[in-house]
């Protein structure tokens, strides 16, 4: 059911109604049922403006009557609507979608149906969304002007009343107006631009002042919001909403424990400012110094490269150089993969893994975030490259922050530029991009370039030797930055107990002794975030002298995730078993509390009806009654459903009610057996099943509907004769004269029609208005009982009834008293009364005598127009059309014809034979 | 990896006399599960089921019918537009046996030109009852060029075989019978080919 029509019936001239849902307006604990259009009005000059009203609504919506509106959220550039689910919540293919609407100023939380339909909505909203074309002009909403509240008294009684009359809404409009906002309802926490203490769902009075915000306050806002919040309405993509693979990924993950299991892998992390040295000594002493050669080598060099041409043109020797240097020194017998080279200016990620591991590796991305001069450039910054080690997500991070002893804050900042601005593209495009704080584990290594404090240079160096590098480390910035939340945060790092790594004179491993005289520090870290990590080493490496710093390295334990393939199959089965199971609970169906329907004793023109309820199940549908296959409609002609096709909320019921009515065009195939009182309907429910309904019963023969030469030939009242002779004598065929073939000669007219005109010659010949008042219905019943059973003395009718019945007997007879094949003949001969004479000698004995007797009867009741006040014409225009019938059917007689058909039966009216 | 939930739609139908456990077959493929209580189907029933075969996920579609011979000339008109038709006959019911003739001169008068069918003799748990000798089934089953399982819904055996089959045999056929689709939700009125409903609106 398109509610769409209900909502635009109250739209005013330029507004179009493109799409309507039905969905629930979350207020707190209150659920109360909203329906929402999305209205789009056309502008003047060009352009479309959207708004989304908001509507109260009774039942399903079908008229204008049945909504009121609630409230309107023009669609502005600040305005945005996104599915969100809650912290921990399991997404379920069926549930609701629970969306919630953001605008500057309001915040409302719906949950909508599941399914499709939910789906364009949300896509259609997003594409009304204005956009950030600056070119073009923001939303003005002057055509909701209309809508805005006149009178604030009228606002608390009508805002849920119905709306009596569509046009002139009360003041229950609110433009831009905000709702009550409610912290529980809102997942994510998104900034509140309401107080909400003054908010109370139960006084809506306090809605009041916000409700009449002027254009230009409406416009403001708008301005003033922000470009990125509204966004998100653009990215709105329909894979968040119902796509089945999302849904099984998530399973998956949250399932992993069951088919995955820990074990851990040896990674080597190093990193090494080698102050735009060339390599000049073998690296194994940093890179091998281990009794197990590492399964993963992560390793990060800084100031690779401090020339010009290395800071503009991004291009030197010195990344080949270093990485031959480092791919020789790495643990000598064991074969390794390189997985990765990234490099900013002179920061250099290397990441290998042993050849055998290499299969487990995927989606492998790396990223560069410069953060030196300007902010941007890459002297200073960070290179990064995540992946994935069998089902564990893992991020390695190289870092060279800014310098100088008092740029800790500095320092501080880099990182956290680094974490927001590092973004890693996903496989699945239409997924957000990850952040490095997204994965299970974090390497962070580089030159931090946190320095030691307070104490002057001798000091340090006096601890040094004696070896108090506890003591001074009491004095690491990194550790009192960390200490004080200020950066790395959730960051481990292992104890120092190695000297710091800067600043020597290079080529050896004495102190600096430049003129700067910069005092040692621990610049060179390995941090490191995640579970399952066991640090076994952490050290520097003193022997290799070729940079003002020491290299530093530290080996790891980590529990990597590894997939049991045959688990994976069986969880990822029960994953795909277990959403068949709710598509298939999500089909829809009904219980009927009837299938079968027995019409016993069927009469002509008489009502049976038989009911039935549909009970819905838990999922809404749409039911109808749907054609069999060559079939015009869903059932016989003597059949109807009331109704035929509706639609079911979930677990209501409705009552059907099969009618069954044999009528004139439907009487002769029953008597004949032709037809039977025998269906089947078919009802079908949108998306679902097919149920078969069977209709049976009896039909009850009947003079109505027999042709003349049948009833001639039946002598008894046709109830008293056995099915078998009342069809035989039904489908005979006509014969213009009797062949005596039968044994019986028939009778020269029905006896059921002299029966009825007797009946009138003797009580109604002087009947005033006769055939022209109608009979009553109950007392046609007991005329039809009495001629079909033959007790016509028990007859006791009012004239007009009788009328009434030959009326109906004349055309009820499937082939006219005048014969089809003979309508035409008489049409053109219509005023000669010699000719229609001729033509009337023309059809078979029964039909002819048939016509004599009427015409003779007619001319009785005009003998006495005096009392009954007949005349030819009322006489000849109400039989000229039953007994002339056209072939072509009824509907498409023409005046001229009708009035020739009269006249035919006039001549005969006027002219004693 | 951003696979699509499945690559393939196929639709299948159970055809069969009245009480050959047409819906017990269903039951046991869709759900796992086994009820002994009786209801007749009268109408069209479906599940879906979602299997993996040769690397491909296929959803298969499988409609139930209605058995009872008053329904025959309306159950006929649910065949177009099915890929696999399963002929089910009960081993213990000669009378079942004997009408899969019918039943399949009323796939050929019906049913897609290319369909691809399969005889169930359905009940094998119950040999004790058997009228129908497997050897019977395998016969008639190898003169019309079709596959043959004798299967039990309730001691589920060759339920899943029987399915997966079928759908493999589908899948052997060129692509143009296959219905690439989208991973949303397909119901019966999106689906092609199904008269009734088809035609009616």
């Amino acid at each position: 059911m398109d509610q769409s029509v209900a909502i635009q019936e109250t739209l005013a001239e330029g507004e179009y109604c493109l799409i309507a849902v039905q969905g629930v307006l979350c207020e707190g604990d209150s659920r109360q049922s909203r329906l929402l259009g999305l209205v789009r009005y056309r502008l003047e000059h060009g352009g479309q403006e959207h708004a989304l009203f908001v509507y109260t609504h009774r039942r399903m919506a079908i008229t204008g009557d049945d909504v009121s509106l609630d409230q309107i959220v023009p669609i502005s550039r600040d305005f945005t609507l996104e599915e969100v689910s809650r912290e921990g919540e399991l997404y379920i293919l069926g549930s609701d979608v629970t969306v919630q609407l953001d605008t500057a100023e309001l915040s409302l939380v719906f949950q909508l149906p599941f399914g499709s339909h939910t789906r364009t909505f949300l896509q259609e909203v997003a594409r009304a969304c204005p956009g950030f074309d600056p070119s073009t002009q923001d939303p003005e909403f002057l055509w909701l002007s209309r809508y805005r509240c006149s009178e604030r008294e009228t606002e608390p009684t009508t805002r849920l009343g119905w709306n009596s009359a569509p046009g002139t809404w009360p003041g229950c409009a609110r433009i831009g107006g905000g709702g009550p906002s409610f912290e529980d309802s809102r997942p994510n926490g998104k900034g509140l631009l309401v107080d909400q203490s003054s908010w109370s769902q139960d006084k809506p009075e306090n809605l009041l002042p916000r409700q009449n915000k002027s254009k230009s306050e409406i416009t403001d806002m708008v301005r003033s919001s922000t470009i990125t919040v509204a966004d998100k309405a653009h990215i709105l993509s329909m894979q968040k909403f119902g796509l089945r693979d999302t849904i099984v990924k998530s399973h998956l993950i949250q399932k992993e424990e069951d088919y995955t299991y820990i074990q851990n892998f040896r990674f080597f992390v190093g990193t090494y400012n080698v102050n735009g040295q060339s390599p000049k000594e073998c690296l194994q002493p940093w890179l091998s110094h281990g009794v197990q050669a590492p399964d993963v080598y992560c390793v990060g060099f800084q100031e690779l490269d401090l020339s010009k041409e290395a800071f503009f043109f991004h291009d030197t020797p010195k990344e080949e150089e270093w990485f031959k240097a480092v791919s020789e020194g790495l643990y000598p017998g064991t074969k390794y993969a390189k997985v990765k080279l990234i490099r900013l200016v002179g920061i250099m990620l290397l990441l290998y893994v042993k050849q055998e591991h290499a299969e487990y590796i995927s989606e492998v991305e790396a990223e560069t975030v410069g953060t030196g001069i300007m902010g941007r450039m890459g002297n200073k910054g960070g290179v990064a490259i995540r992946f994935r080690f069998h089902n564990t997500s893992i991020c390695v991070v190289n870092s060279h922050l800014a310098a100088h002893t008092e740029e800790y804050e500095r320092r501080n900042q880099d990182y956290k530029d680094i974490c927001s601005r590092m973004q890693f593209c996903q496989v699945d495009p239409s997924l957000p991009p990850l952040t490095i704080n997204k994965h299970d584990v974090i390497l962070w290594l580089g030159d931090l370039n946190y320095r030691i404090e307070e104490l002057d240079v001798e000091k340090v160096k006096k601890l040094i030797e004696e070896k108090a590098f506890q003591t001074l480390y009491a004095y690491d910035q990194l550790r009192a930055q960390v200490a004080a939340k200020a950066v790395f945060e959730g960051f481990s790092e292992g104890e120092l107990t190695f000297q710091p790594t800067y600043k020597y004179d290079t080529g050896s491993d004495d102190w600096d002794t430049s003129e700067k005289c910069r005092a040692p520090a621990w610049c060179d870290r390995v941090l490191w975030k995640g579970k399952n990590i066991t640090q076994l080493s952490y050290q520097s490496h003193m022997a290799l002298k070729t940079s003002d710093h020491k290299p530093v390295s530290s080996v790891f334990d980590i529990g990597v995730r590894v997939v049991n393939e045959e688990l994976y199959r069986k969880t990822l089965e029960e994953i795909v078993r277990s959403l068949d199971k709710l598509e298939n609970a999500n089909i829809p169906s009904v219980s009927l509390s009837r299938r079968e329907f027995c019409f016993q004793n069927v009469k002509f023109m008489q009502l049976q009806v038989e009911s039935f309820t549909i009970q819905n199940g838990p999922v809404p549908c749409q039911f109808e009654f749907i054609n069999k296959p060559d079939e015009e409609s869903y059932c016989k002609r003597w059949l109807n459903a009331n109704p035929s096709r509706g639609f079911l909320l979930p677990d209501s019921i409705i009552k059907i009610e099969l009618e069954l009515f044999v009528n004139k065009t439907t009487a002769t195939k029953l008597n004949s057996g032709e037809d039977k009182i025998e269906d089947i309907l078919v009802l079908h429910l949108d998306r679902g099943k097919d149920y078969f309904l069977s209709v049976s019963g009896n039909y009850m023969p009947s003079c109505f509907g027999s042709p003349i030469h049948t009833l001639c030939y039946m002598k008894e009242p046709i109830l008293d004769l056995p099915l078998e002779t009342i069809r035989h004598l039904t489908l005979m065929q006509l014969q213009t004269e009797d062949d005596g073939s039968h044994l019986e000669k028939p009778m020269d007219i029905p006896k059921e029609l002299w029966m009825m005109v007797d009946y009138l010659y003797r009580n109604a010949i002087q009947q005033e208005d006769l055939f022209q008042q109608p009979g009553l219905r109950l007392e046609f019943e007991h005329i039809r009982d009495c001629l079909d059973t033959g007790t016509i003395d028990h007859l006791s009718a009012s004239n007009h009834s009788v009328a009434e019945a030959l009326l109906l007997f004349l055309e009820s007879l499937p082939e006219p008293v005048i014969c089809y094949r003979a309508y035409r003949s008489c049409l053109e001969c219509s005023g000669n009364l010699t000719a229609s004479n001729q033509v009337i000698t023309t059809l078979p004995a029964c039909h002819r005598n048939v016509f004599t007797y009427l015409m003779a009867f007619l001319q009785e009741l005009l003998k006495n127009s005096a009392r009954n006040h007949l005349d030819g014409n009322i006489l000849a225009s109400i039989f000229g059309s039953l007994l002339l019938r056209s072939p072509a059917g009824h509907q498409k007689l023409e005046t001229a014809e009708k009035k020739k058909a009269q006249e035919f039966i006039h001549q005969f009216l006027c002219n004693s034979p | 990896m951003a696979k699509k939930t499945y690559d393939l739609l196929f639709k299948l139908l159970l055809i069969g006399d009245s009480g050959v456990g047409k819906t017990c077959v269903l039951f046991r493929f869709s759900d796992d599960a086994f009820n002994t209580t009786f209801i007749s189907t009268i109408g069209i029933d479906f599940k879906i089921k979602t299997v993996e075969l040769q690397g491909k996920k296929i959803k298969l579609q499988i409609w139930d019918t209605a058995g009872q011979e008053r329904f025959h000339t309306i159950t006929t008109s649910y065949y177009r537009g099915a890929m696999g038709i399963m002929l089910v006959y009960d081993i213990t019911n000669g009378k079942s046996f004997e009408n899969i003739s019918k039943w399949l001169r009323n796939i050929d008068e019906h049913a897609n030109e290319d369909v691809e069918r399969m005889l169930l003799g359905n009940k094998c748990d119950m040999d004790d009852k058997r009228v129908v000798p497997k050897g019977k089934g395998e016969q008639i089953a190898r003169e019309h060029g079709i596959r043959f399982f004798e299967t039990s819904a309730k001691a589920n055996i060759n339920i899943e075989k029987a399915f997966l089959t079928l759908a493999e045999d589908i899948l052997r056929k060129p692509l143009k019978l296959h219905i690439v689709s989208h991973p949303k939700y397909l119901g019966p009125k999106d689906f092609e080919g199904r008269c009734c409903s088809e035609t009616s609106l």
